[in-house]
């Protein structure tokens, strides 16, 4: 109890670190269903259309589903900092930076511009993989030119959008359980809902200086 | 510090609702429906074949009859117990008659039982036994009047059935099966055989108690049932895509039930008993499809399962 009066976060903190344990297992799990290759494989079963008609398809779907999930936990690895092992942040820092530059948000974009949920639910993938990869790149560079505070700023904006891979399956089992809306009116809703409340939850925290 | 504390506060409104996706997705697991079983019966054919050696006679009696099937059965309803009568769908095919012997077979949800029995041409009586290794089995005993043929069946364990003792009025109809056939647009779509518990809950605005009570929700089909024909077109994925698992499930089963099949779920039987040309004859029917059909069906199971396993769950 001692430990806990004199810093009151650390609770909190252990909390957060158990949520996000959680929920990186059920994205591990969903990753899972993807091993070995099968090209109908869980989302893929309603995918074969594109599957069938674009060879490349297959490429961009398993370099995103496969980065991503190191994506999450690099990400979150970058925020704790452990003390007794500085140069961490700056490894997992550069492994985030290079799997979403080159790799994650790439094929997020091609995979946007083929998404279920038609044009809605497409411009909001494609807009999120846009941003994504510049939020994440401008933030690298403000790391390079030691300009730290605003290199943090823009890496909460990167990991806010990371973390709508887990935030987008969430509103969708709310949304299910409260109104059992029909599969795609519901995926255009959490196309949005994923990753627009996590911007600006971040902004309002960074606004009002908490970041 | 701030940073953390920041970061942490936000997971921590979407840690909120971290037990949420187990649960519901228990909840909202209904059983799939597996059409056709392969249980083709073998005594019936068999016997078919056997008796080839004599001629076919009165050729004009061969088909099937179809209508209901009633019977008195007791039924509970918590602490009472009452008589009620009770009428499921029941056809007969007639497929052989000889100078020695009546071949053909009953169906009934989905149960299809071979017969063998005998026709008095004097009274245009048939007297037509079950195999009698089924516990449901029994002997009907109907008479031909013009189209129609009624009777009775009675089991032979009577004992081991809910209603010993049913009577038949059946009409003939012919059977052609034709890819046109959709279900009426006035089918009633409430899938009344699966509902779920919600618990609902209100403020009672006397005492200002939050009162929690349960309800009992049932799926509803949408129009798509009236539109999308998986004989006569192929399906894509874009039309099934945003359709729930009851629309995708009636869409398949539509064709099984353009080729007659014979639903074992009631849900099905009640769709489908809504329109004039379903007439259960067959409980396997997978022989008759088309290639068409195969087609569309792989791709009906393929959302059918997709929708099971994602709909509800923590995914996309």
């Amino acid at each position: 109890m001692h430990v806990i009066k004199r810093n009151p976060l650390l609770l909190l903190k252990i909390l957060l670190i158990a949520i996000f344990v959680y929920f990186f297992i059920l994205m591990a799990e969903i990753t899972w269903r993807y091993v070995p290759f099968d090209r109908f494989a869980s989302f893929l079963a309603i995918k074969q259309t594109e599957v069938d008609e674009r060879s490349e398809y297959l490429w961009f779907f398993y370099a995103h589903v496969y980065t991503s999930l190191w994506v999450l936990l690099v990400g979150f690895l970058a925020i704790l900092r452990l003390k007794y092992w500085p140069k961490l942040h700056q490894y997992m820092g550069k492994i985030y930076v290079g799997l979403i530059v080159f790799v994650a948000a790439p094929s997020g974009l091609y995979m946007g511009i083929f998404a279920n949920g038609e044009w809605i639910a497409q411009v909001s993938f494609i807009l999120l993989s846009v941003l994504w990869w510049w939020v994440t790149v401008k933030a690298y560079r403000l790391a390079r030119q030691h300009q730290y505070g605003e290199h943090k700023k823009w890496m909460w904006r990167s990991f806010a959008l990371t973390l709508s891979a887990i935030t987008l399956r969430l509103w969708k089992v709310i949304l299910v359980y409260l109104f059992m809306p029909n599969p795609m009116d519901l995926y255009q809703v959490i196309a949005w809902l994923g990753w627009v409340p996590n911007l600006l939850l971040i902004e309002v925290l960074i606004a009002k200086k908490i970041l | 510090m701030k940073i953390i504390q920041g970061f942490f506060l936000s997971l921590a409104i979407l840690g909120l609702f971290a037990c949420q996706p187990d649960e519901t997705q228990q909840n909202n697991r209904t059983s799939a429906s597996k059409v056709p079983s392969n249980l083709v019966l073998e005594s019936a054919s068999k016997a078919e074949t056997e008796q080839k050696a004599l001629p076919d006679i009165y050729t004009e009696y061969y088909g099937i009859y179809t209508g209901d099937f009633v019977g008195i059965e007791m039924v509970k309803d918590g602490d009472d117990e009452y008589e009620q009568e009770i009428t499921t769908k029941i056809s007969l095919k007639i497929n052989s008659i000889t100078e020695e012997a009546v071949y053909g077979h009953s169906i009934v949800k989905g149960k299809q039982r071979p017969f063998t029995g005998v026709f008095d041409a004097s009274n245009k009586t048939f007297v037509l036994d079950e195999p009698g290794d089924d516990k449901t089995d029994g002997r009907f005993t109907v008479k031909l009047k013009g189209d129609n043929l009624t009777g009775k069946w009675v089991a032979y364990q009577k004992l081991a059935v809910k209603a010993p003792n049913k009577t038949l009025n059946l009409a003939k109809k012919s059977f052609v099966y034709n890819a046109n056939f959709m279900l009426d647009p006035d089918t009633d779509l409430i899938d009344w055989e699966n509902p779920k518990e919600f618990i609902e809950k209100y403020t009672d605005s006397d005492s200002g108690e939050v009162v929690q009570y349960k309800e009992e929700k049932n799926r509803v089909a949408s129009e798509a049932v009236f539109k999308l024909n998986g004989s006569k077109h192929t399906l894509t994925e874009k039309q099934l895509k945003n359709l729930r698992k009851l629309d995708l499930e009636i869409i398949k089963n539509t064709i099984y039930a353009r080729h007659g099949y014979s639903f074992k779920k009631e849900t099905y039987r009640y769709f489908f008993e809504q329109t004039d040309w379903y007439i259960p004859t067959n409980n396997d029917v997978s022989q008759v499809l088309t290639p068409l059909e195969k087609n569309n069906i792989a791709l009906l199971n393929r959302f059918i399962k997709y929708a099971e396993d994602e709909y509800d769950r923590f995914g996309r």
